[in-house]
């Protein structure tokens, strides 16, 4: 029985290089390998096509060629895939599937289309407004579609029973990783930022069965005995879209006295909080999840008046007693820079300690971070010794 | 919209500045005289609706009520040089200048309204002080979205909607894309362009449900069909109107065309709105005959692809005639606003509508945008495109740099500067000027060759 530590070191390895693990997987099976876009492609469709999805990560490269065809003033994620699709990356991928409609990831797309003439890039374009009931079988035919054109692209017929079968184990998936979150909120599990954000990423390109077996390896061979100590600042990471925020900065964030119990970034709770229903037609079962993970976890790339983003904030600190909270947010991405003022708002009202830490595609100021991220700590710390209270910081101001 | 031409440079203005159509003017005191009776509306006791996105002002004109666009409202601010005040107050709400200017310009006007005449708890304020010309809107009943090619429009409405507390109704459009995943899909046909045009048009349909219960009474179809009629008109008038300018020299510019976009987007469809297009028709038929050009000396033509930069319309028309650059077509004038009116059918005008708002010019894949661009550069005898980087709009940004491979393999001269729609801090001047310079040498170097 391979170790917590064994186990999470693969992990990372495949999570920090996707593609050599799916370039495996396609020589070992002799299927199609398919990218898909985040952040709400239903993966289970791909994967009853016999096909390997993978959410397409950003590189760890340097952009270059992709300056060529998409401007420097798009968010690092999609000036990556731009270039990655220009620097030979790409590779691996027989075709790209997406349904999101970030106006900055149709660019990288169309760009990409531009680019890899031989791999078709499929968009079933999923509404995001999510209040009027015709946008709900909108939804579903946009469904019908993709499974339509993946049954053309990998020759093959996808059942209901195989989406069923599918929406299982995706779920089986989400529920273990779900699990090791609950057991960080609680205390009981030290589980690092960077650490929880490989097992995340790594199920967004992995083979479900095989990443589901090594999660439940990990959790066997997981030890109780590390609680984190009452002197760490416990925080909540909000936010960061599409891809997964650089691990130094995490590792810095808590190098600094303080412990992630919470977050609701995309390479994070955001990506597996929900599941498919397993009842019933198994299309309108993912239909019906679309709508659903926003109700459960806000995103401002949706358009949905009946949710907050800051609501869903506020009580998940309640859950987690994190003190503070970083909004992580790729630099240039639109549907958080419009949001983010909403967020800010609620925090100061209910007098939540927050900074906010813009990413870039390559090279933090970490050091320059670090001064900052510290000052934020030392803002909960004063608040912490003016009332022990719990929660107090969750009441409004008056 | 109203552009205030200056000189880029006044010393070489009498000698080179773009002469523009006098018939605009009219449009200018159209729009101004819209805006002045929109900002009384409240008093009048009218209901007033905030929309973004597509020109779905005929149904709000066929309901009898006053309509505010809110991305007109933030470039005629820019064109006035009078952002200023909504962008601090944006600024000061959180939004971080990255983001697109249009939304924060008019997000820093819902605040400043807001805080001008409505009370937390969403009562109406009166008399409430709106100095500002950027806090002068009336506050809203309702709003409504209608927002294509670009997932910022939708979102920037979920927003306004919270700056207002949540209290007053939202009625969004969804538009799908028109990404093109089939090879019979092109401009105006394929199973996409149908499929999405009755999605759409159902929508439209969904939306005078919601107008009407707003209103409390049914909507005016007569009034609805009669504004389709006139803006149909207005719309064959304008693009007649643009042919004329093929001719070299050419009579009349883009920049005369960025003029009329204000009338042609959200004035209403009647009388005046026809006559206004009608006019600025036969002044360029007269120029024709006259022999009259819009540039003294006209060397260079050329397209330009991107949404304007509002604040610097007089700067930039005058800046390209100073090197003899007529700028001849664009996407956001010839690809957009009412463009392809053989589609309205007066009867019923809804799906008609509904093609027009897909045709929004973000709403097409870099492809369908190159092929329109090259078709537009033929028709106008066209040697270079420039493309405006707009700096907060992704949106119109999309897709240029493949449009841009596409001229350059049709033999087309290209450049980009940034700039950006409402805020004028990403725009260099030098940096324009040393491209354009370049450009217009390699366009005189490939004439030699050729000669
Ligand atoms: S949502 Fe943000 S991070 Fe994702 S593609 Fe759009 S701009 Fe980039
Ligand atoms: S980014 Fe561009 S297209 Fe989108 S809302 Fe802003 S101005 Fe409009």
């Amino acid at each position: 029985m391979p170790t917590s530590e064994e186990i999470l070191a693969r992990l990372a390895r495949i999570a920090e290089d996707p593609n050599r693990y799916a370039e495996a997987w396609k020589k070992a099976r002799g299927r199609k390998v398919i990218g898909t876009f985040p952040m709400n492609f239903p993966l289970e469709l791909v994967h009853a096509a016999g096909a390997l999805p993978v959410v397409v990560q950003e590189s760890g490269q340097p952009i270059t060629l992709g300056r060529t065809l998409l401007f420097e003033f798009y968010c690092g994620y999609t000036r990556s895939l731009t270039d990655q699709a220009m620097t030979g990356q790409m590779e691996v991928f027989d075709a790209f599937f997406l349904v999101d409609h970030c106006v900055a990831l149709l660019g990288a797309a169309d760009a990409m289309r531009f680019e890899l003439t031989d791999k078709p890039i499929f968009l079933a374009q999923y509404m995001a407004s999510m209040d009027e009931a015709w946008n709900v079988p909108e939804i579903r035919k946009q469904i019908d579609l993709l499974r339509a054109q993946l049954e053309e692209f990998c020759g093959v017929t996808i059942t209901d029973a195989a989406i069923a079968h599918s929406i299982r184990l995706y779920n089986r998936n989400r529920q273990l990783l779900r699990h090791l979150y609950d057991l960080r909120r609680a205390g009981r599990i030290r589980i690092t930022a960077g650490q929880m954000q490989v097992l995340v990423k790594s199920s967004m390109v992995m083979d479900v069965e095989e990443h589901t077996s090594l999660l439940a390896d990990y959790l066997a061979a997981l030890e109780q005995e590390n609680g984190f100590g009452e002197d760490l600042v416990k925080l909540h990471l909000s936010g960061h879209f599409c891809h997964a925020p650089p691990i130094a900065l995490l590792d810095m964030i808590e190098s600094c006295g303080a412990v992630v119990v919470d977050d609701d970034l995309f390479a994070g709770f955001r990506y597996i909080s929900t599941d498919v229903p397993e009842t019933g037609d198994p299309a309108d079962g993912l239909t019906r999840w679309y709508f659903d993970r926003n109700t459960n976890v806000p995103c401002s790339t949706q358009a949905q008046k009946t949710v907050d983003w800051e609501t869903y904030l506020v009580k998940s600190l309640e859950k987690s007693g994190a003190e503070g909270v970083i909004i992580l947010m790729a630099k240039f991405c639109e549907p958080h820079m419009l949001y983010y003022p909403e967020l800010r708002k609620e925090l100061d009202r209910c007098g939540v300690p927050h900074l906010l830490i813009e990413t870039e595609h390559l090279g933090l100021p970490l050091e320059q971070l670090r001064t900052r991220v510290e000052a934020l700590l030392e803002r909960v710390s004063r608040g912490a010794v003016a009332s022990p209270a719990p929660a107090r910081h969750l009441q409004p101001h008056p | 919209m109203s552009l205030l031409i200056q000189p880029a440079n006044p010393k070489l203005m009498a000698a080179n500045a773009v002469k523009r159509l006098s018939s605009t003017r009219m449009g200018g005191a159209m729009v101004k005289d819209y805006w002045d009776r929109l900002f009384t509306a409240r008093e009048r006791g009218a209901q007033v609706v905030w929309y973004n996105g597509a020109a779905v002002n005929p149904i709000f004109q066929a309901a009898g009520i006053e309509w505010c666009h809110g991305e007109a409202f933030g470039a005629r601010l820019a064109a006035m040089h009078q952002e200023g005040p909504a962008q601090r107050t944006g600024e000061d709400y959180g939004y971080i200048n990255e983001l697109c200017s249009y939304a924060r310009t008019t997000l820093g006007c819902a605040v400043l309204t807001k805080q001008a005449t409505v009370s937390d708890d969403g009562i109406s304020l009166p008399g409430a002080e709106q100095d500002v010309l950027a806090s002068r809107l009336p506050a809203p009943d309702f709003f409504v979205n209608a927002y294509a090619g670009c997932s910022t429009g939708q979102q920037w409405d979920e927003i306004t909607y919270r700056i207002f507390n949540k209290k007053l109704p939202l009625f969004k459009v969804s538009y799908p894309f028109l990404w093109g995943n089939k090879p019979d899909h092109g401009y105006l046909r394929g199973q996409e362009w149908e499929d999405a045009s009755r999605y759409v048009a159902q929508q439209l349909h969904k939306l005078i449900e919601f107008v009407e219960f707003q209103t409390g009474r049914p909507l005016d179809w007569e009034v609805l069909r009669e504004a389709m009629h006139y803006i149909k008109r207005a719309s064959q008038l304008r693009l007649e109107a643009m042919a004329l300018c093929r001719a070299k020299p050419a009579p009349a510019t883009f920049w005369d065309w960025i003029a009329s976009i204000a009338p042609i987007n959200f004035l209403p469809g009647n009388q005046a709105l026809v006559d206004y297009f009608a006019g600025v028709k036969a002044e360029i038929e007269q120029r024709v005959i006259d022999g009259v050009t819009a540039l003294p000396n006209e060397r260079y033509r050329l397209a330009f692809d991107g949404i304007m930069n509002w604040n610097k319309v007089g700067w930039l028309a005058n800046k390209f005639a100073e090197n003899d650059a007529a700028v001849m077509c664009g996407r956001y004038t010839h690809s957009a606003f009412w463009n392809e009116p053989q589609l309205i059918d007066e009867d019923d005008p809804i799906l008609g509508m509904a093609q027009h708002y897909l045709l929004c010019p973000f709403n097409h894949s870099a492809k369908i945008l190159g092929e329109l661009l090259l078709r537009d550069c033929e028709a106008y005898g066209i040697d270079g495109v420039v493309f405006h980087a707009t700096r907060t709009c992704r949106s119109a940004s999309n897709g240029q740099m493949v449009v841009a491979q596409m001229a350059q393999r049709a033999g087309l001269q290209t450049m980009f500067f940034e700039g950006d729609v409402a805020d004028a801090a990403f725009y260099k001047d030098a940096i324009l000027e040393s491209r354009l310079e370049a450009m217009l040498e390699a366009i005189d170097a490939r004439r030699m060759t050729a000669a």
